[in-house]
């Protein structure tokens, strides 16, 4: 009865708040959840007195590792938020004429399945590996700007906010992931749902560029002596790559999404029809961004895979020179093949046949990397690990939707397929197929690095073969249904089209993915109480530097920074009785300058916050509010000139002898 | 403030990585500012040049914009290579590869947006 | 293990003062990175110019708007305080505190009045109907410019309070680190005017 009070007075203030918005019925669970699930966690804090821990320990940390945990965090709620988006729209296409969500409600969901998969859960988990493990690797204390990396990750969870909360407050996008022009200029769809989706990107894409900066300079400056680049591992190169072409890809998006943004609140004729504009040209800019971004998700996937099995073949990655050029080849290709997304836009055979041949150009070096994967497996001792079974899964699956991926190459039969759904399971192939199950691989490898203890290994195992039969029944049926005619963002269909059986087995094949998930958190659940602590370090017996730091990591990472002298530096070490453990004597350790916590990055994430809300719902007092929080943050780290806490050797001799790494 | 050897010494030499080519680090150090005074003459030339050439007209329509997009590029060239002080870095002044590719990749996005957003049929 | 090359065989070569410690050194390259995804947000916007330049529908042509004088003007000024901010770099690195406080002030004297005339001409714009909702040519113009012009606004203030630093502080490792990225920054937005310049401006003088 209270429930029903308070549920009232919220509708009521949402209506005397947000007069457009008129709440459906069916977005009750929703907004329960959401307000639930906060009311949960604010209570959980102030119970067990945890404000002051959470804001000192981890809200205004600059710690890279803890800033990668704050990201993993995120990116599995993201990807339950997506997840359940998916669940709902294949149950609404699980039988023709049924609709459990209305039409409207469907675009919304298909619109912030995709944003958020893609910006929201795949980016950050990508930046959550990035950060446990790349200064790790390449044996640095930390990244190169520690502050501005906390200013990322915050940029990126406000903007994530500002994006879900749209479900709660005002509506949300409905105008697909890629938010075309001109249908989300304001004529054609009014209201604040596209502002949210504009605002929120533009948000974390500044996040985003800031941390491929980050990155690139880190892997450029910040390597341990000896360590050129012709012996980082595999997933630094792919990181560097990866930063380069976040770099280069987020400005035209940046600049697209920020035209379209002024077109709606301010009146420009960019993308609208009338005035001159050019609605085709935000679709060019999108995908300027868009098909690098392909390969930011993806590459990384490839770095990880390159480590995994190194490590699970207990052998040398097959191929190492090719790898690296390989990959540095996908990432000046990337630049070349944007049109491909927008053949039928009709931009003429000349320009089509040069971005096809260019698409097609591109498998190659891919193909390059499937081969090194085999034959780095090919005579190994194979230890087939959850991380392992990520990896043999993926080939099949990456390859084949690679394969699929060069059909669209070929112009006349991208006329036919376009926007159907055999692009839908071509995109979801290699997205799954690569992205997802690299990071999933990834989380499984280095969780007791980050954590300090493995992830159980029968529960994981249950969870990927849930994930990998569930990926095929899902995906193999929208195949079929591209063929036989069903379009892309269809809501319902009727009886009648042969479209039945295969979409009943195709929600079946989702529905069985989202019970991997379950397990997968039960899993993180199970594990978190049960498993035993890794007191080595090294759980896998692995081959690249991190492997030689204790888990979980110490603040200053390495008491001593390692001289590489060889490739897969840590193996080396193990069969030369030379690591950092055997070497490590008190007199090496000194005193060290850490980077000190600030809580200039959450209030500068906050100001964008603000900023960004008052853009949405036009209230420019509001905005002008978020921008004077920015600007005054920003001018206050100008004039912060004590960044470095120091910490003595006594300290870091007292944590590495309670470690257990001292001789002598 | 006692401080770990690695960070007192040279990075990069300290990685074997002095440099090589266009990337090997060059500090600048004059007693008399002589390559400022040069590249401001340099840059009031070439701009002064390019607003001359078109106030007159000197050639046809095409030849004349190929000319001032030569001079920009040189003027770019001025400012980075002067003024920027491109090469000096602690190591290999590794920021000239991102620049040039950024160059590259910019030159190629604006001509391959004009020829996409022609939409020219017919002819190949 | 030892080292590839002996770090104490090598001499250090003479350094200036803003890359003599590491981490602010490490700093300069990655605003170099920040100055290269900047170049391509202004790519982005160069390339929707190009594409929307001929747009023009019932909005003026660009004859009819631009004025070439005020224009040169703009770019004289800018080219100067390019220079002027070389200069203080060098008395920067020659340690002379005061010459160095007086470019700085006079690079930023110099880009308020390439600020205000650019203010002045799109105000004229503005008053004669000429908005960026007329024509998707207007739209163009007018984003591209000024987001120039907002880049040279924000270095002023950013100039300002470096200032406040440098006459607090004088010359240390950070302080010149932070005035050798500011000069960075603002030769990096001379070239993309010059880039406008040509683009923009005498490109319409052609066509």
């Amino acid at each position: 009865m209270s429930f029903m009070a308070v549920y009232l007075f919220y509708l009521y203030m949402i209506h005397t708040l947000f007069p457009e918005n008129v709440r459906q019925p069916t977005e009750l669970g929703a907004d329960v959840m959401i307000i639930g699930t906060g009311i949960i966690i604010v209570s959980v804090l102030t119970r067990y007195k945890k404000w002051r821990w959470l804001w000192s320990e981890w809200l205004t940390t600059v710690d890279h590792k803890k800033i990668g945990v704050l990201y993993l965090i995120s990116a599995l709620a993201m990807l339950f938020r997506g997840g359940v988006d998916a669940l709902m729209l294949r149950t609404n296409l699980a039988l023709p004429n049924i609709q459990p969500i209305g039409a409207n409600e469907y675009n919304e969901v298909f619109t912030t399945h995709g944003t958020i998969m893609i910006f929201f859960m795949a980016m950050p988990f990508i930046f959550a590996l990035f950060n446990a493990v790349v200064p790790l690797m390449i044996g640095a204390r930390d990244v190169a700007f520690p502050r501005l990396n906390a200013i990322s990750y915050w940029l990126f969870a406000f903007g994530a906010l500002l994006l879900n909360i749209s479900f709660v407050l005002g509506g949300s996008p409905n105008a697909g992931w890629t938010a075309y022009a001109p249908f989300t200029e304001r004529a054609f769809t009014p209201g604040v749902g596209e502002n949210y989706y504009f605002m929120s990107l533009l948000i974390a894409g500044i996040g985003t560029t800031m941390t491929g900066i980050n990155f690139l300079v880190t892997i450029i400056r910040m390597r341990a002596p000896g360590m050129t680049f012709m012996r980082m591992p595999l997933f630094v190169w792919t990181t560097l790559t990866t930063s380069a072409l976040i770099i280069f890809a987020f400005p035209p998006l940046t600049v697209a999404l920020a035209l379209t943004l002024i077109d709606r609140l301010f009146q420009a004729s960019f993308f609208t029809l009338g005035h001159g504009g050019m609605p085709m040209m935000y679709v060019n800019l999108f995908w300027l961004f868009g098909h690098p971004e392909v390969y930011i998700v993806v590459m990384p996937a490839f770095g990880i895979f390159s480590e995994v099995v190194a490590t699970f073949s207990g052998k040398q990655l097959f191929g190492y020179t090719a790898m690296v050029l390989s990959v540095v080849a996908i990432m000046l290709f990337a630049y070349g093949t944007w049109v491909h997304h927008f053949f039928t836009m009709g931009a003429g055979p000349s320009v089509n046949v040069f971005f096809g041949l260019s698409t097609m150009l591109i498998a190659i070096p891919t193909g390059v990397k499937i081969f090194n994967w085999i034959f780095t497996m090919w005579g190994g001792r194979i230890r087939m690990t959850v991380a392992m079974l990520y990896q043999i899964a993926f080939i099949p699956t990456f390859a084949i939707g690679g394969a699929t991926g060069v059909m669209f190459a070929v112009v006349p039969a991208d006329y036919q397929l376009h926007n159907g759904y055999f692009l839908i399971a071509h995109f979801h192939n290699v997205l799954i197929g690569g992205t997802l199950f690299g990071l999933l691989s990834g989380m499984h490898y280095w969780w007791p690095k980050m954590f300090g203890f493995s992830l159980n290994e029968r529960l994981g195992k249950l969870a990927f073969w849930l994930f990998f039969i569930g990926f095929w029944i899902t995906f193999t049926p929208q195949y079929m249904l591209g063929f036989e005619g069903m379009t892309r963002r269809l809501y319902t269909y009727p009886l009648g089209y042969g479209w039945h059986m295969l979409n009943v087995i195709s929600t079946l094949g989702a529905f069985t993915m989202g019970a991997g998930f379950v397990v997968l958190v039960y899993d993180i659940v199970w594990s978190l109480f049960k498993m035993p602590r890794d007191a080595t370090g090294d759980p896998w017996n692995g081959r690249t530097l991190e492997w030689a730091l204790p888990s979980p990591v110490p603040e200053y990472n390495f008491a001593r920074i390692p001289v590489v002298t060889s490739r897969d530096m840590f193996w080396w070490m193990k069969r030369h009785h030379a690591t950092i453990a055997d070497q490590l004597k008190p007199n090496d350790i000194r005193e060290l300058d850490l980077p000190k916590n600030s809580p200039v990055p959450f209030i500068l994430g906050l100001g964008f916050f603000i900023f960004g809300f008052g853009m949405v719902f036009e209230w420019w007092l509001l905005a002008f509010l978020g921008l004077a929080i920015i600007i005054g943050s920003l001018i206050y780290t100008g004039f912060d000139y004590d960044e470095h806490k120091q910490v003595s050797a006594d300290e870091i001799l007292h944590i590495e002898q309670s470690l257990g790494r001292l001789q002598g | 403030m006692a401080k770990e050897p690695s960070e007192q010494i040279i990075w990069d030499e300290e990685r074997g990585e002095p440099g090589f080519g266009f990337i090997r680090p060059h500090f600048h150090q004059e007693i008399f500012p002589t390559s400022q005074i040069v590249g401001y003459v340099l840059s009031l030339a070439l701009t002064l040049t390019s607003f001359l050439l078109v106030i007159h007209r000197t050639f046809s329509a095409s030849p004349l914009l190929v000319a001032i997009l030569i001079l920009a590029v040189g003027q770019a060239g001025v400012q980075v290579g002067i003024f920027m002080h491109l090469r000096e870095s602690r190591g290999p002044a590794w920021q000239v590869i991102p620049l040039f590719l950024g160059f590259f990749i910019a030159g190629g996005m604006i001509a391959m947006s004009i020829w996409i957003m022609m939409f020219k049929w017919g002819g190949y | 293990m030892s080292l590839p090359v002996d770090p104490k065989v090598i001499p250090k070569p003479p350094v200036p003062l803003e890359f003599s410690v590491k981490a602010e050194s490490i700093k300069i390259t990655g605003f170099w990175m920040f100055l290269v995804s900047d170049m391509l947000i202004f790519a982005s916007l160069f390339s929707v110019f190009a594409v929307f330049r001929s747009r023009i529908m019932a909005g003026p042509t660009p004859n009819q708007i631009f004025h070439y004088g005020s224009t040169l003007l703009e770019t004289l000024l800018l080219l100067t305080s390019s220079f002027t901010v070389g200069m203080a770099i060098f008395a920067m690195r020659k340690s002379h505190a005061q010459a160095m406080m007086t470019w700085l002030v006079v690079t930023l004297v110099l880009g308020a009045g390439f600020v205000a005339t650019e203010i002045h001409e799109f105000i004229t714009d503005v008053q004669h109907g000429i908005t960026w909702h007329v024509s998707g040519f207007l739209s163009g113009f007018f984003v591209l410019v000024g987001t120039h012009g907002a880049h040279v606004s924000f270095g002023i203030a950013w100039a300002v309070t470096l200032l406040f630093q440098l006459s607090r502080r004088g010359l240390t490792p950070v302080t010149t680190r932070k005035l050798y990225t500011f000069s960075l920054y603002w030769h990096f937005l001379d070239i993309v005017w010059v880039f406008i310049f040509t683009f923009v401006y005498l490109f319409g003088k052609i066509t």
